[in-house]
């Protein structure tokens, strides 16, 4: 049999099996007990109140912690076990380190400041890679439901990941903002730096003009935190939010039997998606323009 | 003019029901015409790309890294105005 016949066979049947639901279930009208914002819910697990500050063990600090761990566990077990022939896994962390040390890191700075700088941003690349990617992996860690199991409570399999929650990617641009304009200081001098910030080739020009120019510049610089940050978050959460859907969120909200088998295999491509190219590239990414960004305050010419 | 009428458009226009489609309409609109901004942008990325490449092959791995750099900036844009529709649609 030709594969042009095996595809349009199974397009068939698929959609043989779309129809038929749809006759027999039809539309049972919309679905107000589901609320979808309910999956990104952070329950506490563990109350902690100092004071006003919520310090609660939830879900996305169990993914925080879960993240560093297994950040810092397999780089380490890498790194200890490192052989003269290396084995597949080696071969795969050694080409992410070496896109993180040449690629991202002396690709946007000069040597010195690259040898000072690739741990943190080699730190950053590696943790939001693994954040990212454990983000795909269901995990029950939802305890607004559960489901039983021989009289067992099982919280429900979701997906989350603690850069799909907006307080850790602006914790970590907040951190790449001040380090990058505390070294730009540090090399250059205060007002040398601030200086910097406006273009070359300004020499002729009024000091109104200028002053407003360093204006702009002031408030590009602003506009990097929003940027940096909400790129990483948005991208996380609508890959999870579009899975979520996909995987038969629509279905149940609309309550069309029918359409999830429709939505369904749309999920298995989005999700091949998601993981093999925005998780990655969201790392090296945000790496990359902190880099930029560390680069570009220290570099002696602009 | 007949007052009742009025009275009843207000209250049509105030109820609960307008205001989820004014929601629906803002979660719809927004990420949709964000959408097409993107697009357009990522095409325009990946068309001068390839356009570059058929210029100059012997450039394929430096642009490569830069490709990367441009589509996800680019994409990112279409995801902002997602997520001000979703806040739109949930918070408001």
């Amino acid at each position: 049999m030709k594969t042009k016949t095996k595809a349009l066979i199974a397009g068939g049947v698929w959609m043989a099996i779309i129809i038929l639901l749809l006759v027999i279930f039809g539309s049972e009208g919309k679905n107000e007990e589901f609320q979808p914002q309910n999956e990104f819910k952070l329950h506490p697990w563990l109350s902690i109140h100092i004071g006003s500050v919520d310090l609660s063990i939830n879900r996305a600090v169990f993914y925080l912690v879960l993240t560093a761990g297994l950040t810092i566990g397999t780089m380490v077990w890498i790194a200890k076990k490192m052989q003269q022939r290396p084995n597949r896994t080696q071969v795969a962390v050694e080409m992410a380190y070496e896109l993180a040390k040449n690629n991202i890191t002396r690709g946007n700075m000069s040597a010195e400041v690259a040898t000072r700088w690739f741990p943190f941003i080699g730190g950053l690349f590696f943790f939001i890679l693994f954040s990212n990617l454990i983000g795909y992996l269901p995990l029950p860690t939802n305890t607004g439901e559960h489901f039983n199991v021989f009289g067992l409570e099982i919280p429900t399999f979701a997906i989350y990941a603690a850069t799909a929650n907006i307080s850790i990617p602006i914790v970590l641009t907040l951190v790449v903002w001040v380090s990058y304009h505390v070294e730009g200081v540090r090399a250059k001098g205060f007002v040398p730096y601030l200086k910097s910030w406006l273009p070359p080739g300004l020499e002729n020009m009024s000091a109104i003009g200028r002053g407003a120019i360093f204006l702009i510049e002031v408030v590009s610089h602003l506009v990097r935190l929003v940027s940096l940050s909400v790129r990483l978050f948005a991208n996380m959460l609508a890959g999870h939010l579009l899975l979520l859907f996909m995987g038969g969120g629509l279905a149940v909200l609309l309550g069309i039997a029918a359409l999830g088998a429709l939505t369904f295999p749309l999920a298995f491509a989005f999700f091949i998606f998601e993981v093999g190219l925005v998780a990655t590239l969201q790392a090296f990414i945000f790496s990359t323009l902190s880099a930029i960004y560390i680069g570009g305050a220290t570099s002696a010419e602009h | 003019m007949d007052l009742p009428s009025i009275t009843a458009a207000t209250e049509a226009i105030t109820g609960e029901d307008v205001k989820g489609a004014g929601k629906a309409i803002a979660l719809g609109v927004g990420a949709g015409l964000g959408s097409i901004g993107a697009g357009i942008g990522i095409g325009f990325i990946f068309g001068k790309e390839i356009e570059s490449v058929a210029r100059q092959p012997e450039m394929k791995s430096d642009l490569e890294s830069i490709r990367w750099l441009g589509f996800a900036l680019t994409e990112a844009v279409a995801f902002y105005t997602f997520i001000f529709g979703l806040i739109a649609f949930f918070l408001s």
